[in-house]
């Protein structure tokens, strides 16, 4: 029995999955719905990765994204009070310089990517079905220096968090 | 593979040749569906009795069979009719559909489990990632539970439960990574493969000792219990369920003790291997009962860690343990030390 469907349908199944839960993470009124819609827009695209034939990837997106940042979102939703949650925070100072920096950081980060490793990168990608014992070889070996951004990008982003905490305090 | 039947007359022989494929026994009877309810179902009634054989008392006796062992049926039947009650302004689709969720948590793991060379589900190579992956989502699933009771002592059972898991993952992952390193792969066949000549325990005895004390701190097991301290907190974070919640919420603990014996069998134990005389997942279960007796047997002998004896054990000893291993892994693997074994 061929139960297999047709990839354009599995497509069409996750994208309205995952943009509708994305949707309704930014429209919920209840936070904690939002947080839960949120986890499953994340495990929309763990779907993708699995239909782009990347299972580690995929696993690797829930365990991080559903498993831990899901926690600390619910973490913050349940730990901060209702009505400083409502309190309208939008257009103070501090909070729109850190989005700025952070905004300055994704543009510079990009265009180092294109101009730093554009001309290096090699001609043909590697092969989408990729053994987990040869992701790390091909991440270090092939990519170094998108890679390297990346960690620059996160440290951007861990910073911008830090900036967030002390705007609340 | 199975033609869809066209006529009246086919549709016998595509029923029976349904239900004997490989696919519909392993899904729905063993190692799946029907196989897990009665262990789970065992696994309560065993846990009841061995408690109250360490405590010189008796346990179930007359719900039937030898030793009360039809207690599990009586539980269900006397939960079932029993009244939920759902706290004032506790959250219902929540408070409902959590439980649920639970379960189908705790049993979707046993896809990648195989219970003999081709007693599996899904023979998936990222079988130990995918089994992780799905124990991460039980921490947040518990905290979203207990916010969804509009209590107070389901919800610091809930905290503790999150910050408890979310701790004792990292030990447990890194603890694992020796064996994948051993095996050089993450499709748990491979890893019970690789153990035909010498179980893992044995080259990676702390990996062993870590992955054990980590995956008692995940099942809430004393002296990791403080999730649902009974003194203090009723029950943890399911003390507002009743009735048929309750009973779901059981069975997807047991469930989640089953899952934990099962991959320590699989990781360090050598899975299904063992004297021929017996089938291989007749190994397999024996081994993993005997690795949830050792689980279990604590909860009538220990006391309960406090809280910063918890997070110290599990930050300053568990890890660095786990990480020297690794190490000790990295040496033995270069050395060649361990190639007599085929590793």
């Amino acid at each position: 029995m061929d139960l297999s469907v047709p990839p354009d349908i599995t497509f069409v199944v996750l994208t309205t999955v995952t943009l509708l839960a994305a949707v309704m993470a930014l429209q919920a009124k209840e936070l904690i719905y939002g947080a839960i819609s949120l986890a499953i827009s994340f495990i929309g695209i763990a779907g993708f990765f699995v239909s782009l034939d990347a299972p580690y990837l995929a696993m690797l997106q829930i365990a991080v994204y559903v498993g831990a940042v899901v926690i600390l979102i619910l973490f913050t939703i349940m730990l901060v009070r209702r009505e400083e949650a409502d309190k309208d925070e939008a257009g103070e100072t501090g909070e729109s310089a850190a989005g700025l920096w952070l905004a300055g950081l994704l543009a510079v980060s990009i265009a180092g990517i294109a101009a730093l490793a554009g001309p290096n990168l090699p001609a043909t990608p590697p092969p989408a079905n990729l053994p987990v014992s040869e992701l790390g070889p091909v991440l270090a070996g092939a990519y170094p220096v998108p890679l390297i951004i990346l960690a620059l990008l996160l440290s951007g982003a861990l910073l911008g968090a830090l900036v967030l905490a002390k705007v609340d305090r | 593979m199975v033609n869809l039947p066209t006529t009246p007359a086919d549709i016998l022989p595509f029923i029976i040749a349904v239900v004997t494929s490989h696919t519909f026994i392993t899904l729905v009877i063993f190692p799946g569906f029907i196989h897990l309810t009665i262990v789970v179902m065992f696994l309560t009634w065993y846990e009841r009795k061995l408690l109250a054989r360490i405590q010189l008392r008796i346990g179930p006796l007359y719900a039937g069979g030898p030793g009360g062992i039809l207690q599990p049926i009586a539980d269900g039947v006397k939960l079932i009719f029993k009244e939920v009650m759902i706290p004032y302004k506790a959250d219902k689709p929540l408070f409902l559909g959590i439980p649920l969720a639970l379960v189908f948590l705790g049993a979707l793991p046993f896809a990648v489990i195989p219970f003999g060379q081709h007693w599996v589900i899904a023979n998936l190579d990222v079988g130990l990632v995918f089994v992780f992956a799905v124990a991460s989502l039980f921490p947040s699933m518990i905290l979203i539970f207990a916010w969804a009771s509009n209590s107070k002592y389901p919800f610091l059972g809930g905290l503790r439960s999150l910050f408890q898991q979310v701790a004792y993952e990292i030990p447990m992952w890194i603890s694992a990574l020796s064996v994948v390193m051993l095996a050089g792969s993450l499709n748990l066949v491979q890893i019970v493969n690789a153990q035909q000549k010498i179980w893992f325990i044995v080259p990676a005895f702390l990996s062993f000792i870590v992955f054990f004390i980590a995956s008692m701190a995940e099942l809430e097991r004393l002296p990791f219990d403080l999730p649902s301290a009974e003194p203090e907190l009723v029950a943890g974070w399911f003390t507002e369920s009743s009735g048929a919640v309750f009973m779901v919420i059981f069975l997807a603990l047991y469930m989640k003790l089953y899952l934990m014996s099962s991959l320590i069998t699989v990781l360090f134990l050598g899975g299904w291997w063992g004297p021929a005389f017996l089938p291989q997942p007749v190994w397999f279960i024996l081994k993993a009962l005997v690795v949830a007796t050792i689980i279990i047997i604590p909860r009538g002998v220990y006391a309960r860690l406090r809280v910063d004896l918890l997070i110290k054990v599990g930050w300053t000893r568990l890890l660095i343990i786990a990480l020297a291993n690794v190490f000790i892994t990295v040496v033995l693997l270069s050395t060649g030390v361990l190639s007599a074994w085929g590793l």
